[in-house]
């Protein structure tokens, strides 16, 4: 479990996050929503530690990590797999390079104990025949499953996905989708997604924390955030036709 | 103010630059990756500045010297003074701050900007030694093998300026080269470029690492890695010479 406990965030005079506490399940897909420039990446960043927060508490399996010192959070941090928006892949290294990269750093293990799990990884997130592809060679769909492949190499117990779907098609969209799911549950992992794309959240979304004004303004899961009567939130949610059609 | 802003925030960057690497033979292999990309790379430019410019020196002199009773060794011995004092080292360090510090900004802010910068911390990996220590071993070591090759290739030029173009007698030329040498020209030479080689690593990192952003800023970052190295060359040049030969 991963308690957030009234975190505040600002970058100079600009507030970003106001307060905001939220709780994320093992074994769950915790879902971030709100809109473009709302704040999720900063909050996501923020619980992870690549940004410092102003105020507040981030637990991580009851213990303070933003408390922590260098050395003790590096511990924690290792047990933490994350997906950047854009995948973040080494654009020098090749696909198998990116993913044996975490191994290399800090499994100790042997040559072909890597090998093995990185061509494990790589079959979970159903790649094959890529190993030697640099990032710019293959797709978007691809290269963000080479990113989760990566994420997971160190067996985490904790996976931060950032606008996993962005820039993918409808199609691929759903296979990302599916694959976090069926990964959060396989690895039982804490699973903190940020998103905008509804469909997502119509399939995916556990526990849903609706972003609004640096808040956490609405929390539900995906059956609740239909039924809703806040404003803010229907306004987000019911900003498409599509989703319109779907309330009628 | 803003200038003591950046010296500080700069030697907070090294600091964090220079923690023992966590990993020692990726770190050895980061170095030799850098060595090829950072220096073997330079290699034909240096080649090709040095060769026209030892010839533009030499033919210069020997068409300045028009009274007679100025020995004519005088072009050898000065082509072969600008090159050891000056251009090898200089001169080919500003060529290597446009060519390979807008190379070094780039691929530090594009990984800034791209979050790979950030997904290397998340890992635990301490990016800034990861990233920049290879680059500066591998410049501070190959940089001045280049000034050395500078000076070869440049008093070749000259040689291959006198021969075509009879200037001035082959003889009187390979005399020149030879009169009076001071060999600490060289250790001078050399480690200028060491400090060169520093700069040229460390500053273009250090502009490209806080940017934040797109394109447009790995751009930006680009031009201020190589005028600022530019500029901090030819004041170390200054102080460097100062210090050694007066
Ligand atoms: N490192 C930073 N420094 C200053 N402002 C930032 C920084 N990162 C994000 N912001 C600002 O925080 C706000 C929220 O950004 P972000 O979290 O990226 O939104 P979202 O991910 O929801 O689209 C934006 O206004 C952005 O400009
Ligand atoms: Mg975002």
């Amino acid at each position: 479990m991963i308690e957030v406990r009234n975190i505040s965030k600002s970058f100079g005079e600009e507030q970003i996050l106001k307060n905001i506490s939220l709780t994320f399940e093992r074994g769950k897909t915790n879902l971030i929503i709100g809109q473009s420039g709302s704040g999720k990446t900063v909050l996501l960043k923020s619980i992870v530690g690549i940004h410092e927060i102003d105020e507040g508490e981030i637990i991580f399996g009851g213990q303070v990590y933003s408390s922590m010192d260098r050395k003790e959070k590096q511990k924690i941090r290792q047990e933490i797999g994350m997906v950047f928006q854009g995948g973040a892949l080494f654009d020098s290294y090749t696909v198998y390079e990116n993913v044996i990269f975490p191994l290399r750093m800090f499994s100790g293990m042997s040559k072909k104990e890597m090998n093995k799990r990185v061509d494990f990884c790589l079959d979970r997130v159903n790649l094959q025949n890529v190993n030697d592809f640099y990032p710019s060679e293959i797709s978007g769909g691809m290269q963000k499953r080479v990113a989760i492949a990566r994420a997971i190499v160190l067996n985490p117990k904790y996976l931060f996905f950032d606008e996993p779907n962005s820039g993918l098609d409808p199609k691929t969209a759903i296979v990302i989708d599916n694959l976090i799911k069926e990964i959060t549950v396989d690895f039982n992992t804490v699973t903190v997604i940020n998103t905008h794309d509804m469909n997502s959240v119509a399939e995916t979304g556990d526990n849903i924390a609706f972003i609004y004004n640096g808040q956490a303004w609405w929390t539900g899961n995906n059956k609740d955030i239909l039924e809703s009567e806040n404003k803010e939130l229907n306004e987000f949610v019911f900003a498409t036709k599509l989703m319109r059609s779907i309330k009628k | 103010m803003e200038f003591f802003y950046h010296i500080g925030k700069y030697l907070v960057f090294l600091r964090k630059v220079f923690k023992r690497p966590q990993k020692r033979n990726i770190f050895i292999q980061n170095i030799f990756f850098e060595i090829e990309k950072l220096g073997i790379n330079s290699v034909v430019i240096v080649f090709i500045i040095s060769i026209f410019m030892g010839a533009v020196i030499t033919l210069q002199t020997a068409y300045n010297i028009e009274v007679s009773f100025v020995p004519l060794y005088l072009v050898g011995l000065g082509t072969r003074d600008s090159m050891f004092l000056e251009f090898s080292s200089t001169i080919v360090a500003l060529i290597l701050a446009g060519k390979v510090g807008a190379n070094i900004a780039s691929e530090i802010g594009t990984m800034k900007i791209r979050e790979q910068i950030e997904a290397l911390d998340m890992m635990g990996v301490n990016s800034e030694s990861y990233l920049v220590l290879p680059k500066i071993i591998a410049s501070v070591f190959t940089f001045p093998l280049l000034t050395l090759f500078s000076m070869f290739v440049g008093i070749f030029g000259g040689y291959l300026a006198v021969y075509f173009t009879n200037a001035i007698p082959l003889d009187d030329f390979v005399y020149g080269i030879h009169y009076y040498f001071i060999p600490f020209y060289i250790t001078y030479s050399l480690i200028k470029m060491a400090i060169f080689a520093f700069i040229i690593a460390t500053v273009p990192a250090y502009q490209a690492y806080f940017i934040r952003g797109g394109a447009l800023e790995v751009g930006k970052a680009n031009t201020k890695a190589v005028v600022y190295s530019s500029i901090l060359i030819l004041f170390f040049n200054v102080i460097i010479t100062q210090i050694l030969l007066s």
